[in-house]
């Protein structure tokens, strides 16, 4: 976490939330606290990729599955999905 | 980047998404590269290969297998000049082979960080670091073009054979300045044209087989200094031997593909070359 930026806006450092942990953060959360962009850790890979080469289908299903660990900034309004309205 | 007349100019993320899914099918073994000839994936090729363009028998034989793809230009000058404690970032880690060689040098206080857009080779670079135990390095899945690298953070920035697949190498390069601290150095190695084959340089597939994304010598070493670099001077320089070409897979059915003819084919012998260029950091 002491070397992450956001690769959109360079913010620097990022939250980081943890999901799931057994050795290494299995799943979890690091978020841009600036512009709201998050990005998820999954099978212990943070995946720090910019909108475009997002997947909604891939996205939305893991922010669904951990929606209650989530912080309420980044569920109602993070980038580039959300569950909130008007996303 | 330029075609002649008549050549379809490809767009950036036409080129992007092409490279992604060409490297996600190396990684899988199953691409025509690697899935039907058999021959780039081999481990004794991949040795051979990497053995010729400069990496000692103990580097090879030092990494876990599997984190050799045979797939690189080469880089063991930037590897060489590694010191202990020091921050390194692989720009298109691949599956981990010069992040482990330079995890070795930089030595347990050292870090390096490997950057890849190709899901499969991010999944393939941890197993084989968890595989041989390399504790000091991560891998982060990421776009060369938008490091998720916080700035002032490397000592080196280093890559091999990469940067000729981007789309945008002018903001590879800023993004590297970027992460280096001030006084950290650039080691990169990669695939110029020394004239223009315009057969092989409209063509997507070649873009896998690192050729036909790569740019003109000057016009590369231009871009580097461009985004804000000094001293940058080419280390080394190699013909890239046409014989690799003809032997690469990727390349293979690019020639079939594109209907190259022989005379063509000699003609790009004398156009494509490897570089290694050293550069470094001095202002902000």
């Amino acid at each position: 976490m002491d070397m992450l930026a956001c690769p959109i806006d360079k913010y620097h450092p990022l939250e980081l939330y943890v999901f799931d942990e057994k050795n290494e953060i299995e799943e979890g959360l690091i978020a841009c606290p600036k512009c709201l962009r998050w990005y998820p850790i999954r099978e212990a890979i943070p995946e720090m990729l910019p909108d475009e080469l997002r997947k909604e289908n891939d996205d939305l299903p893991f922010l669904e599955k951990w929606k209650e660990k989530f912080p309420e900034k980044i569920l109602l309004r993070g980038k580039p999905f959300c569950l909130g309205k008007g996303k | 980047m330029s075609g002649g007349k008549g050549v379809r100019v490809l767009d950036e993320e036409n080129v992007r998404r092409v490279v992604r899914k060409g490297y996600s099918e190396i990684a899988k073994g199953k691409s025509l590269c690697c899935g039907s000839s058999r021959v780039c994936c081999d481990e004794k090729t991949s040795v051979a290969v990497s053995r010729s363009i400069g990496y000692s028998e103990e580097e090879l034989a030092s990494v876990p297998e599997g984190a050799n793809l045979g797939l690189g230009c080469g880089n063991p000058v930037a590897l060489a000049s590694l010191r202990k404690g020091e921050c390194v970032v692989d720009l298109g880690s691949g599956a981990g082979f010069d992040c482990f060689l330079a995890a070795k040098r930089v030595g347990e206080e050292g870090r390096v960080v490997g950057v890849d857009m190709t899901p499969e080779m991010v999944d393939k670079a941890r197993a084989n670091a968890r595989k041989g135990k390399y504790w000091n390095v991560e891998f982060r899945l990421g776009e060369i073009e938008n490091l998720p690298v916080a700035d002032n953070f490397a000592d080196v920035v280093i890559s091999n054979c990469v940067i000729n697949l981007s789309p945008n190498k002018k903001r590879v390069f800023e993004e590297a300045f970027r992460v280096l601290k001030l006084g950290g150095r650039l080691m990169v190695s990669d695939i110029v044209l020394l004239k223009l084959p315009s057969a092989i340089r409209r063509s997507v597939k070649a873009y896998v087989g690192c050729v036909s994304g790569a740019m003109m010598k000057e016009d590369y070493l231009k871009t580097i200094l461009d985004a804000g670099f000094q001293d940058v001077k080419v280390v080394e320089e190699t013909r890239f031997p046409i014989e690799y070409m003809i032997n690469d897979p990727t390349a293979k059915a690019l020639i079939d593909d594109l209907k190259i003819s022989r005379k063509t084919l000699i003609s790009l012998d004398n156009a494509i070359a490897s570089i290694k260029v050293s550069a470094v950091k001095r202002v902000k």
